[in-house]
Parts: structure tokens; sequence; C-alpha cells
């Protein structure tokens, strides 16, 4: 809603400054989004006499005068010639600006000064100087200065004389959508009055008696009161449909509404004023029908019905859409535009001019089924007044009569079946200041509410603190129950005095608040691995990498676009994505994880999980300078051995990992794992390295690792808690294992080799090398284990260990074929 | 038996030149075997002593431990120096050189400004708390309140999945006020951070997917000035203690009364505004209280909502929105 600052001085008066204004209305709820000053036209210049003309002392060419410039006399040099004594011309003074010619850098600032010696007080102008072809405002094209004609007033400002708008402020408000009264300039008077107490002042609505009846020139059937529960029209004859003065016109402008004619000017001008929205027909464009008189029918349309609006568009309607129609069209499309059949024009002579109240909900659905919204439909789709059409209706007929001329048809035909009973609050004054945190006498609460024009219904006969019962006006329907009377109190008083109390002290409670401090050590700990956390889109393309499970992956009704049509059911597709906008960057090193939410559908069934995933390609290690390492690239164990350090950390116990079949890792790897608890009954998650092919796809050179674990699982799983174990007293004796395997054997099955060979004392074991080629036979490969040996109790003597040892080798040779290396 | 002691001295000096000339610990230890060992030359002339008359002993065997001792503080000095030699870095380090580092990763700006947020909240006694993304209308929309034709329901502003239910994907993390209130009693006091959809294409300011924190709490006697007076705490923790809030009066469909939350410090300033708007805040709205089936006469509350985007833009001064989403290593390594 955009208001300037002098039209609202018409209908309440305030001594603020434009930014003072800005900060009340912002203050009151109504959020001003901008301000913009119209410097206006020909600021500083007005209109003076020449009293005398002498010639300068020093100059042929220059005259010396004296200027009268409505508050006293002058002294201005002059170079033209085209005046004398008695004309009337425009003065700048001292301090204001002449617009810049083309060509020119900067305005030309009027300053005193002396010219040839003697001083000049301000300068008469030229049209030329000005900006003002003369013809254009009936003066004759002459060199020199603009003789304005004997009429001006002297030390009139120069645009009220030329009827162009001196300087006013535009404000562009934003009106919350529970307040459709303040989409009008008579609603944010009326919330400046009720700040400053000063009175609204009520446009003139005064009608002369008419000479004939309105009823006797119109009817009016409603036929759909639900949609349409109060219709105005009165008559207008004879008017002369032309351009609208210039306050109307530039009122209309400087909120950024087009002038049309006098007619349809007003009805805006109208609507802006009061909220509420109307119409003029042309009225000899009604047909008659068989009817005595022209006869409007409120309805709804019929099912697939075709009107054309205004703008010349046509629609084809449902049920759903209110018409106004005359016996043999539609007319109107009720409360969102008017039709082209009835539109005033310049031949037009008399009108019917229409003020209704249209229900939000039928509005609504007509503009949005339409794609159709006017300033009319905005308005009836948030609330109008119930109650103010025919004040409305009054105005307007009362200033077409004064711009476009006519006679008014005496009285309006209205068809208003059930008129709403006014609405009555209850109000507790405890309730007041147990909300707000204030003591608030009830008087002062009154006061409050009563300068927002409720008034008091009832009131008990003592009682201060008792409930008091407020009517609510018309217009104000966003005010239903107690705590919204108690709101409009808070704004009157003013938010900002309300005192703010320190926090209390207190203990809320949810499950999930562990849950968050557990999902931030697993962050934690991954940025602490050396992966940078991203944060990827939810919704990603269907066709995102490796395929999507069709049968489980949610899809949007409505997307954005097909890069957004899906729901993640893996962040694996964002994080791949995520390396290709880096590999595009040439940021070629990137080691990354994300945790969040992820989607799918089980049997109809929608559901969320969190989940951890890790991204791994490009350099291993930040670059160094030297080593034989700093040129090497991640690899599947680096991959592998962060996903382990993050699960012992995290405090996952007992978890095993095993590679997966081809033919069951899918389109996205070339090679993958699993991650189990269980022995494999229960999937954590998988590992793997992306296929080539895809890598390809997403301009990912260096090969790329990734691994996805359920976070869920990990959660439900982890186990946090430690004890203790004592530090071995004794030392270890340790002996290592070198032996010869076929390439299928695994560590997995050298650790049960290990277990099955029940040797006493062993404490570990751990592979510290894995050989092939050389002088192990193709197919086989050199594996070398280093075991320890420890007693709790003693120290062991290589005699303990060698027995122990032997069972070892011997399990080794049985189980996996394995030749030892001496 | 003047021969031993006139060897003695030749030997000594013989000792010392050779320790000195070992320019390495194999080569001191090979010349301290050379005289010290089994088969060492001065060991030979220790065995020597026995064969000496009586008389004579006890001043040769003074001399040779004399000279023993001296030769083997040599040698002891001499390991020190080739210790301290072999030590020594063959080159000396260029200190102004970048060291061999280790990635450290790093949280992302979201996560830490969420992080920020729920420690604050935390500091007075909130618990975090969540719900899905996957919402219903009841807890996106009827149950805060919002009127059955708003148009936040429509298509054109909120995400709808395909499914019969037609599930939406939340706009706010107001939803959760509703499931929290519906499943506990009260008070509640909670914190809710998290994602939430709305229909927009991606620009500077827009992404479909961004965040939101959104805090509740509910007792007995809860006033405006509470609310007041938490905002202050958390948006001074969050901004710094020379922010300074404002309150302004708004409307939201689940508070009366509805405030929109201005904020202003160097940083706004700096930006060449005296406000700039952060939250959303109200009282609860006592329709929703009684959508949930907390009775309104006994208890009151209010609820807060941000942006937590908005909040990591205006503290780094990050201007598009769709950064957070872009993950350019570039930009998270410098938060």
């Amino acid at each position: 809603m955009k208001v300037t600052l002098n039209w609202l001085r018409q209908y309440v008066d305030f001594n603020w400054t434009p930014e003072e204004l800005t900060e009340r209305l912002t203050m009151l709820g109504l959020e001003v989004e901008g301000v913009q000053k119209l410097g206006g036209e020909f600021e500083g210049v007005v209109v003076a006499q020449v009293i005398t003309r002498d010639k300068h002392p020093n100059a042929d060419k220059l005259s010396v005068c004296r200027v009268n410039d409505g508050q006293g006399e002058r002294q201005i040099v002059c170079g033209a010639q085209n005046f004398q004594a008695g004309d009337k011309v425009p003065l700048i003074l001292p301090g204001a600006t002449l617009p810049p010619k083309p060509g020119d850098k900067e305005p030309f600032v009027i300053k005193v000064g002396k010219i040839r010696g003697v001083e000049s007080h301000g300068m008469m102008c030229s049209g030329e100087e000005l900006g003002i072809d003369p013809e254009s405002i009936g003066l004759k094209k002459e060199d020199g200065l603009l003789i304005l004609g004997p009429d001006a007033v002297v030390g009139r400002p120069l645009a009220a004389h030329l009827g162009r708008g001196g300087s006013d402020v535009v404000y562009d408000l934003e009106v919350t959508p529970n307040r459709p009264d303040l989409n009008s300039l008579l609603g944010i008077a009326r919330e400046i009055a009720a700040i400053t107490g000063n009175a609204v002042r009520v446009p003139s609505d005064t009608l002369p008696a008419g000479d004939t009846d309105a009823s006797s020139l119109v009817g009016v059937e409603l036929e759909a009161a639900d949609l349409c529960p109060r219709y105005v029209a009165r008559v207008l004859r004879g008017v002369r449909v032309g351009p609208s003065p210039d306050w109307l016109r530039s009122a209309l402008e400087k909120v950024g509404m087009r002038s049309i004619n006098n007619v349809v000017d007003v009805t805006n001008y109208v609507m802006l004023e009061t909220g509420q929205p109307l119409h003029a027909f042309d009225f000899r464009l009604i047909a008659r029908g068989d009817r005595a008189v022209p006869t409007l029918r409120v309805r709804r349309a019929l099912e697939g019905e075709k009107f054309v609006t205004l703008d010349g568009r046509e629609h084809t309607l449902s049920a759903e859409a209110l018409l106004i129609a005359d016996p043999e069209k539609a007319i109107a499309l009720g409360g969102v535009m008017g039709g082209q059949n009835t539109e005033v024009s310049a031949q037009t002579q008399d009108i019917l001019l229409e003020a209704a109240y249209f229900t939000p909900t039928g509005i609504r659905r007509t503009s949005k089924k339409l794609g159709l919204r006017t300033d009319a439909s905005y308005r009836f789709e948030r609330g109008a007044d119930p109650l103010g059409a025919e004040a409305a209706s009054r105005r307007a007929a009362h200033l077409i009569l004064e711009l476009a001329g006519g006679t008014l048809a005496s009285g309006s035909v209205e068809v208003h079946p059930t008129p709403p009973v006014p609405r009555q609050i209850t109000l507790r004054h405890q309730k007041v200041n147990d909300l707000l945190g204030l003591r608030l006498a009830p008087a002062e609460v009154e006061l409050f509410l009563g300068q927002l024009g409720l008034r008091p219904a009832s009131r008990s006969a003592g009682g201060s603190s008792e409930p008091a019962s407020f009517t609510i006006p018309s217009y104000r329907v966003d005010l239903k129950r107690e705590a919204d009377l108690i709101e409009e109190v808070a704004r009157l008083y003013g938010v900002d005095k309300i005192p703010s109390t320190a926090p209390r002290q207190g203990r809320g409670t949810h499950p999930f608040d562990e849950r968050y401090d557990q999902i931030m050590a697993a962050r934690r700990l991954l940025a602490g691995l050396g992966l940078n956390e991203t944060q990827g889109q939810t919704l990603i393309a269907h066709a995102s990498a490796g395929g999507l499970p069709a049968a489980t992956t949610l899809s949007l009704s409505n997307p954005l676009s097909s890069d957004m049509d899906v729901l993640r059911p893996s962040l694996l597709p964002g994080l791949l994505d995520v390396l290709r906008h880096n590999l595009r960057r040439q940021n070629t090193d990137c080691a990354l994880f994300e945790i969040g939410r992820v989607f799918r559908s089980e049997q109809g069934v929608v559901r969320e999980g969190w989940r951890v995933a890790i991204a791994l390609t490009g350099a291993r290690a930040p670059g160094f300078w030297a080593g034989s390492e700093r040129d090497a690239r991640f690899d599947i164990q680096d991959l592998k051995g962060l996903v382990e350090e993050f699960l012992e950390h995290f405090g996952l116990r007992g978890y095993g990992m095993r590679a997966r079949a081809e033919s069951e890792s899918g389109a996205l790897y070339i090679e993958s794992g699993t991650v189990t608890l269980g022995g494999g009954k229960l999937l954590l998650g998988e590992l793997g390295q992306v296929h080539p092919r895809l890598a390809r796809d997403y301009d990912l050179r260096d090969p790329v690792f990734v691994a996805e674990l359920d976070l869920d699982q990990l959660l439900a799983r982890r186990n946090t808690a430690r004890s203790f174990k004592a530090l071995a007293a004794y030392p270890a004796i340790r002996r290592d294992i070198a032996m010869i395997v076929p390439e299928s054997v695994t560590h997995e099955a050298v650790l049960q080799a290990v277990r099955q060979s029940k040797a006493a004392h062993l404490e570990s074991v751990e592979l510290f090398d894995v050989f092939r080629g050389g002088h192990v036979p193709a197919g086989q490969k050199s594996l070398a284990y280093a075991l320890t040996y420890r007693a709790a109790e003693r120290t062991l003597t290589d005699a303990d260990v060698a027995g122990a040892h032997e069972k070892v080798v011997a399990q080794f040779r049985q189980s996996l074929g394995a030749t030892l290396r001496e | 038996m003047a021969t031993l002691i006139d060897e003695l001295d030749p030997l000594k000096r013989a000792a010392l030149d050779a320790f000195q000339a070992a320019d390495a610990l194999p080569a001191l230890d090979q010349a301290k075997g050379q005289f010290l060992g089994p088969e060492g030359r001065f060991t030979g002339l220790m065995k020597r002593l026995g064969s000496l008359p009586k008389e004579e002993r006890p001043a040769a065997g003074k001399a040779i431990n004399a000279a023993k001792v001296e030769i083997e503080t040599a040698l002891t000095a001499r390991r020190e120096a080739l210790e301290l030699l072999a030590a020594r870095p063959a080159h000396a380090t260029d200190f102004t050189a970048p060291g061999r580092h280790r990635r450290l990763g790093r949280l992302h700006p979201l996560t830490q400004v969420t992080d920020d947020i729920v420690r604050a909240f935390r500091a007075l006694g909130f618990a975090v708390a969540d719900g899905p993304e996957i919402e219903d209308e009841h807890h996106c929309f009827d149950a805060l309140n919002t009127p059955q034709d708003h148009p936040a329901r429509d298509a054109q502003d909120t995400f709808y999945l395909g499914t019969p239910q037609r599930p939406l994907l939340r706009t706010h993390t107001s939803s959760v006020q509703i499931r929290v209130m519906s499943q506990q009693p009260p008070p509640v006091r909670i914190i809710v951070p998290g994602r939430v959809y709305r229909r927009d294409n991606a620009d500077a300011t827009h992404n479909p997917t961004f965040h939101q924190v959104e805090g509740l709490y509910v007792d007995r006697g809860v006033t405006v000035g509470d609310l007041k007076g938490t905002v202050e705490f958390v948006f001074r923790e969050l901004m710094g203690t020379d922010t300074k809030i404002r309150f302004r009066p708004h409307y939201f469909s689940y508070t009366e009364p509805s405030f929109e939350i201005d904020f202003s410090n160097a940083l706004v300033r700096k930006l060449g505004k005296d406000w700039l708007e952060i939250a959303g805040c109200g009282m609860v709205h006592p329709q929703v209280f009684e959508n949930v089936g907390y009775d309104p006469e006994v208890w009151t509350g209010w609820a807060f909502g941000f942006g937590i985007e908005r909040i990591a833009m205006i503290r780094y001064g990050i201007s598009d929105i769709r950064l957070f989403y872009e993950n350019d290593v570039r930009f998270l390594n410098q938060f």
C-alpha cells in the first residue's frame, strides 16, 4: 500500500517530519518498506512582481529591478529585455537550484552575489531556464522572462500557480494480512489519530437531493448472498467523462496508479481513501431485457461461462465465480474486475456506481483460479469493511458530481438481507497485564482501545478490574478475541516501552536434546579427521548419480525443476555434486563429509533417517615440498581407515567390513564393501570407489572414494561407556610370522585361524606387511604378522611363547594352506 | 723396568690422537677397541703390570691409571662431540618455509551458527527438539491457526509430495511446536533448529532449502517482558554485546500479539542501515494452545523464530545464500 504524506494530512493532523512518520508507522506495525521523496517541481520558485526596472550603472544590457516576492522586496539584477514594471514573473530565490540543462554536470545553485558591482538576491527566470514550454501553459513564446498572467498571485509557489504538485513523500507500506482496513488512507489516518489523539477528518460526502428516485431507474437482485452479502447501486446521469483535474491525477500517479478518466479515477481514489473498491458501469450499456428498468442480477457464473474483463482477457468461469449480470449478459466479475461491455468511456453519459461487499473466500478462489489479481480483489480477499459500501458510494458520487457534473438520482438501490450484528469482545484487565507484563490501570486500557474506536459496550457497575466488553468497529475484521485486544493495547502503549525481564531459569526436556549432542560429536570427530563439513541440497534430481531406487524414492508433485524433483534418498548424489562443483573450480583436493537427513518411502510410509557420508578425492595430504608421500592420492585404504577411526572413536564396537560382490555393488561403485554388525546381519553402511564411468560424468579426474553410514543405527548401537584396564606390568614377547597364502585368504580368515589355535597368552595380532610379486608365486601373496604374547602375572619365557606360537603356525598351515617363510 | 713407563706416554699420545682423528662414532668405537678393548694396546700394557718387580708396581700402576683416566676422559669428550655432530641436522632448517601439515576439517558455517544459537538457549535451560521435515497440513498449518485458504498452503509456495496423503515439506520449524506440545505436558522450553522448505527459485537471497531456529517457552505467567528479555539475551550472545533489539508489532497466525524483531549493531551500521529485520515472534495464540490441548487460561508462552542463513550472512558478510549449499572448499575453509 502506497500513501503520501500530503494525502494523509488531509485526514488527520500530525506534526511529524517525514522520518518521524516512518518511525511511528513502523512502531505501530505498519512496516515502511520504501520512502520516496518527491522533490516537487520548481522548489524555491515563486510568483513575483516587478516593481521598478532601472538601468544597471555598469552594464548596458543589464537592469536592476525591485521585485515583490510576496514577503517583501528584493533587488534583482536581470539581463532580459522583455519585461516591464508590473509584470509578474517566476523568481527563484537564493539557495534554490535550477534543473540542470543538457550538458550541465550539476544543477545551478542560486546564490546572493554581485553582478557588475550590484547585488542580486535571486534570479527572474525564463521558461527555458525552468524547463517550461510557455505554450504548454497557455502563454506566448518569447525571448526573455516567462511573463505570467495578471491573475498570478504574488508570493505563491510557481508549482501551485501552475497546478503542479509540490514536494511530497511517498511511503510504501507493508500491510500485514490481518489488517485489511489499513489498505486505505483513512485506515492509516485512524492509526495516526489513535496515537496523536487528533480526530480523523472524514471527507465530505454530501449529496444534493436528486430529481428521480434511484429505484425507479435500476433494480438489483441478489441471488448469491453468501458471496455478496451487500450491494449498493447509485445512478448519475448526464456526466461529462473527461480528464481528471491535476490534483486527482497527481494523487493517483504518486501512488503508482494510472489516471484513466475523471469517473474511473474517482472510483480508484475513493477505494484508496476508504478501502472500499467501487465500480462504475456505463449505465446505458446495461440491458433492460423485458424488465421495466435495467435490473442487475448478482449471481454465480454458469459452469464454463465465458466473460471478457476490462483488460480484454476472456475468462472461462466455474460456478464458484460471481457475476454481476443484466438480463442479457454478465457485466462484471464481482469484486474482481468489470466487463469490457459496460466500460465507462468518453461517450458515457450515465453511470451506475457499484459499491458492494464481497466475501473474502469467494474472491480469493476466483482471483486465484483466473490468475487475475486487482486492487479490488486484493482488498476483498483480505476482508473489506462489511459496512463500508454506503459511505464510499456517497463519497464517490459526491466527487463525480464535483468533477464530472451530471445529476444524481436520489437515494440508492441497496440489497443487504442480513446486516451483521456488531461484534463484542470481552476483555479482562488482569489478562492484559498478565500477558504484557505491565501494570496498566483499566482506564488506560479503555483509553487506548477507545482511541482505536472500540467503545465499551458494558462495564460492571463498580468496576475497575472487572471484565469490560467492547464493541468492535466493522472495519476491524481482525479483532476476534481477547488476545487481539491485548495486542491493540500493546501497540498503543508502545511495544518498545514494555520492560524486558531477565530470562527465567528452568530446565526443558526433549528426547532429541541428547541426540543433538551426539550428532555434533560425530561432526566434530569427522572434522578432526580432516574432513570439511558440507550441507547439501535436500532436493536433488531424479536422474542423479548411479540412479536412485525408483520404488522408494519420494518425488515432489510440484517441483521447481527437474534438477530438484525428488527428496534425497542418500547423501551421496549431493556429495558428488559438490565434488563436481569443486573440481570445475580447480579445487582438485576434497575431503568432505555431510551429516543430514535422507528420505524414502517404505510400502507407502514416509521414512526420514539421518546419515553420514564421506567423499575423498585428490591429494591425500596438504601440499609439502619434500618426501616420497607428497604426491600421494587418496585411495580406498584412506577411506577405510577414516571410517574405522570414526567408528572406533564414536563408540561403535564389533562391526565388520566385507567386500561386496560386484553384482551387489550397484552402478555407483567399481568396487565396494559393507559395514555390518552382528556378523553381517545388520547393515550399517557401505564404502567403495566410485565407478570411473560415473566419475567421468561428474568431471572427476582422480579416483573418488565415498562411504555412507546409517547414523540412526550408529546412534542406537553406540557405546561410549569406558572402563579402565590395568596397564600391563610384565614385558611382552613379539614373534613375527611371514607366510605365503592363496590370494583368497583374507585378514579376517587369518584372525579366525588365530582364534582357532587357542594360543595361550596371545595379546594381539597385527598385520604389518602384504607383498605380491618377486619370489611370491602368482595368485598368492605374502602376509607378515606380528604376534604379541604377554602374561598378566609374570614374565613369559621363550619356552612359554614357543609352545603357543607353534600352535598358531600349525593352524595357519592347516586352515589357510600357508607356506611359512622362515 | 723403565721400558713400560717409557712406553706409556707415547701410547697415551697415540690414543689421544686416534680419538681426535675419529670423525664419526664408528671410527671412535674402532679406535677405542684398538686401545681399550680386550686386545687393545693399553689393555696389553696393563696386563704387563703384573710382570714388574713388586717394588716398581705401585708407581707404575699409578702412572698407568692416571693415563687411563686421561684417555677415557678424552674418549668421553670426543664421543659427546661426535654424537652432537651426528645429531645435528644435515642442513640448517629454514624456519620460514611451511612445515608438513595434517589436514584438519571445518564445520560448515551453518552448523557453527546453529551451535552458537543452541548454546545461547541452553544457557537458559532450553532443550533441543526436533521433528519431521515431511509434515502434514495439520502440524504445519491447521494447528498453527493458518487460515484454510492462506496462500502459504498453495502449491505455488509449498512443496507437496506425490504420495496419496499429500504430505508436504515443512515451511517452518513451527510445526515442531505443535508436535512437542501435543506430546508433552507444559511447561515447555525447547529450541528447534532445522531445515525448512519454500518453493522459491534459488537466487542470492533464496534457496528452496534453508534453516530456521524456533524457540518455544510455555509456562505459567509468561509475559511479553519475558519474551523480550530472552530475545535480547540470545541476540547479544550471538551478535555481540553492542547489539540493540527493537520489537515492532506484526502479524503471525500462531501468535497474538505478534512482533517482528529488528537488531542493530556495528555490522548493521556498516551496511548503512539503522535496523535489520532478523526474526519474528509473539505470544502463543490461545487458539494454538486449544489446538494442542493446553488450557490458555492457565498457560501462556512465547515463540520466536529466525533464519539461520540470515544470521550467518550478517555475521560473516556473505551476500549470496547459494554459497552455503555449493560447498566450495574455498568457502568452507574460511570458517
